[in-house]
């Protein structure tokens, strides 16, 4: 299916990715955003409020954050796309009920432009440290997608594409932005409606008699239903089986939980989407994600210029983790360098894929910042002198992390 | 609680809603087999959500009627009820009050010693009817479980207002005492028999309180504009033409060989 010519305003425009997120939301077919504002993501819902009522969808600043995330499973059960849009406070808030949309199977889409955490943090400036959250925040097992934009136009790209997968899937897809990101102003290039190509929801179209909500089709993914159809729906957060009643002592548990996982990790090859370049005859791979793998090509043209062998494997798709990917270059390659904003997330799914095979370079960042291409290139250059075995994770000094712990003022330039 | 079921389904037939139009959202588990011969359809939310819930399910289709029902004496989702009311979102709510009084009109309650309470409670109960009449609710009632008439037709006034209404029915808690028929059935009958309708009355002045009885009965009934309509109100004020008058959010379904 294609857009809705209303809901795209087709142009070329320089805008920043929170904006671009906005726009992208409408023009996937978004008709319902409810959010609490918060620096840095305010700007995505303050650009939908503005363009919604002109295009017959609507947005509603809830009373906080439990509310907002509630409100959208509630119209995304009433039939609606739905989204909501954070940061760093108000997604620990929404974390219960993000565990109850996956449970219930819900297409909905949340953008976190996350910024320095923990608690308070940093709130006008980047961090990347909700990503192990945005993968285990909520109690119990679940499946999720997580996608990581580093460009204003990726930002409306992949915004439409989260909520493409959100309803193939039915499950939530978090757009794991950055304040960097968000708040970054670049050219902004949003094609003709009829060239965006949108996934429509896969509404149950039979008797309300033989109509069971949680019954999967081939692909493990069942046909979803709305409120006001007389299907007499029964959608609990309780271990529910097919029919959604809870399941009874003599009824088998937890095959809806295996369910939620398969459903994402069988169809992996499907979701997952990465940026490769030069993989193939490297020593060095850097692995990197949103806003770092725009500083991580400094760092790896600077390490190519030293003539080292680099590889750059950008994680577009962050969850499900792609571990056949890791694992194959794991076999060939020295090391892998991964800068992130945080002291080890991503890294340690790497570290579990290497399986041993090679060395695995944290480049850290406490926030509030993005890397030193510098760091980067050093790191490589740490990694490509390494035999090709593990030494575990070995974390990168940075110059930053020299100045302030070591006094090292001379790591100043 | 069957108690309960039967006289919401009889405030929604006197109402002439289709039922297949309401939805349930309720953050206290239902059973099925109590819930699906209602013929609406049922979502239990996460705890304390059910308002919010139903916040997004009315404003994505203005045509259904969502029912809230809600408990915990409104602590969990305390807020959203108070934002409900000052949007008036259209919701009937239905707050099933389970506070065990230690002490109503200088008579103690049954013994309902819990593992949460094992000395009774001293703490007050909120003035639920009070509470969502200031928070702009345009309809609010306080019945026991045993007024089953009573609560039934204020459920029906509740379904035809445009708007926040609020409903406290005085119950016992679904799982709290779940098979201790003794004591859900003797709080049932204690608070109907210390109970007073005063129809009318100021909500503020309908406090449960030690020293009188219960003050049950209708206590605000008035117009206000709902949500959708201040929101289609302002927005085509402002944008004249270039706003398209919201009806409603629901996407497009997936047609064959899509």
């Amino acid at each position: 299916m294609k857009a809705d010519p209303k809901s795209v305003l087709t142009g070329v425009y320089y805008i920043d990715g929170d904006v671009a997120a906005g726009w992208g939301a409408l023009a996937a077919g978004c008709k319902f955003i409810a959010g609490y504002p918060i620096t840095p993501s305010t700007e995505a819902a303050e650009a939908f409020a503005r363009v919604a009522p002109k295009a017959g969808a609507i947005f509603i600043q809830m009373e906080d954050e439990l509310a907002s995330i509630a409100a959208v499973l509630g119209a995304a059960w009433g039939g609606a796309k739905a989204m909501t849009i954070t940061s760093g406070p108000g997604y620990s808030l929404m974390m219960e009920t993000i565990g109850y949309g996956a449970m219930l199977e819900t297409p909905f889409v949340l953008l976190n432009v996350q910024r320095g955490g923990p608690s308070t943090g940093v709130p006008t400036k980047t961090g990347q440290a909700d990503m192990m959250q945005s993968r285990w925040g909520s109690h119990g097992d679940y499946e999720i997608i997580a996608i990581s934009p580093d460009s204003p136009q990726e930002m409306f790209d992949y915004t439409i594409k989260a909520f493409n997968l959100a309803e193939k899937y039915r499950c939530p897809v978090m757009i794991m932005a950055d304040e960097c990101v968000g708040h970054m102003t670049e050219k902004v290039v949003i094609p003709a409606a009829d060239e965006i190509e949108i996934e429509p929801r896969n509404f149950y179209k039979g008797s309300a008699e033989e109509y069971l909500p949680f019954k999967p089709g081939s692909d493990l993914i069942p046909q979803i239903a709305k409120a006001g159809d007389g299907l007499n729906l029964f959608i609990s957060g309780l271990a529910h089986n097919e029919k959604g009643y809870p399941v009874k002592k003599d009824e088998p548990r937890g095959i809806y939980l295996k369910r939620l996982i398969d459903k994402i990790q069988k169809n992996k090859d499907k979701i997952i989407e990465l940026k490769e370049e030069e993989t193939e005859n490297c020593e060095v791979v850097v692995v990197s994600y949103g806003i770092s793998s725009r500083v991580a090509i400094k760092g790896i043209d600077m390490a190519r210029e030293k003539g080292i062998k680099v590889g750059n494997l950008r994680l577009v798709t962050v969850w499900p983790f792609p571990d056949e990917k890791i694992r194959e270059l794991a076999n060939r390659v020295k090391a892998f360098v991964v800068p992130e904003i945080n002291y080890g997330q991503i890294v340690f799914e790497i570290e579990r894929c290497c399986d041993g095979k090679a060395n695995v370079v944290l480049v850290p960042h406490g926030g509030a910042g993005v890397h030193n291409p510098q760091d980067i290139c050093d790191a490589i250059e740490l990694g490509a002198q390494k035999e090709k075995k593990s030494e575990g994770i070995i974390e990168f000094k940075t110059r930053l992390e020299k100045l302030v712990f070591e006094g090292n003022w001379s790591a100043k330039e | 609680m069957s108690t309960f079921i039967e006289t919401l389904a009889n405030g929604i037939k006197e109402s002439g809603i289709n039922p297949q139009k309401i939805s349930i959202t309720s953050d206290i588990p239902f059973r099925p087999e109590d819930i699906k011969y209602l013929g609406v359809d049922y979502f239990h939310t996460n705890r304390g959500r059910a308002v919010a819930f139903g916040t997004g399910l009315k404003l994505t289709n203005p045509s259904l009627k969502v029912i809230p029902i809600i408990g915990d004496l409104i602590t969990l989702g305390g807020n959203h009820l108070v934002h409900a009311g000052r949007r008036n979102m259209e919701l009937t709510v239905i707050c099933i009050n389970s506070f065990i009084y230690r002490e109503i009109a200088h008579k103690s309650a049954p013994e309902t010693t819990t593992k949460f309470s094992a000395y009774s409670t001293f703490e007050e109960p909120f003035n639920i009817p009070h509470l969502a009449n200031s928070c702009g609710a345009v309809y609010t009632a306080r019945w026991t479980a045993l007024h089953t008439d009573e609560l039934a037709k204020s459920i029906t006034e509740a379904l035809q207002k445009n708007g926040l209404s609020v409903i406290e029915v005085l119950a016992p808690g679904l799982n709290y005492y779940q098979g201790i028929d003794k004591i859900e059935s003797s709080l049932l009958n204690f608070y109907y028999e210390n109970s007073e309708i005063k129809e009318g009355i100021e909500p503020r002045e309908t406090e449960i309180r030690n020293d009188q009885k219960i003050i049950i009965g209708r206590f605000t009934t008035l117009e206000r504009p709902t949500y959708l309509d201040t929101y289609n109100a302002q927005l085509t004020r402002v944008l004249g033409d270039k706003f398209i008058p919201y009806s409603g959010a629901v996407a497009e379904p997936k047609k064959e060989g899509e």
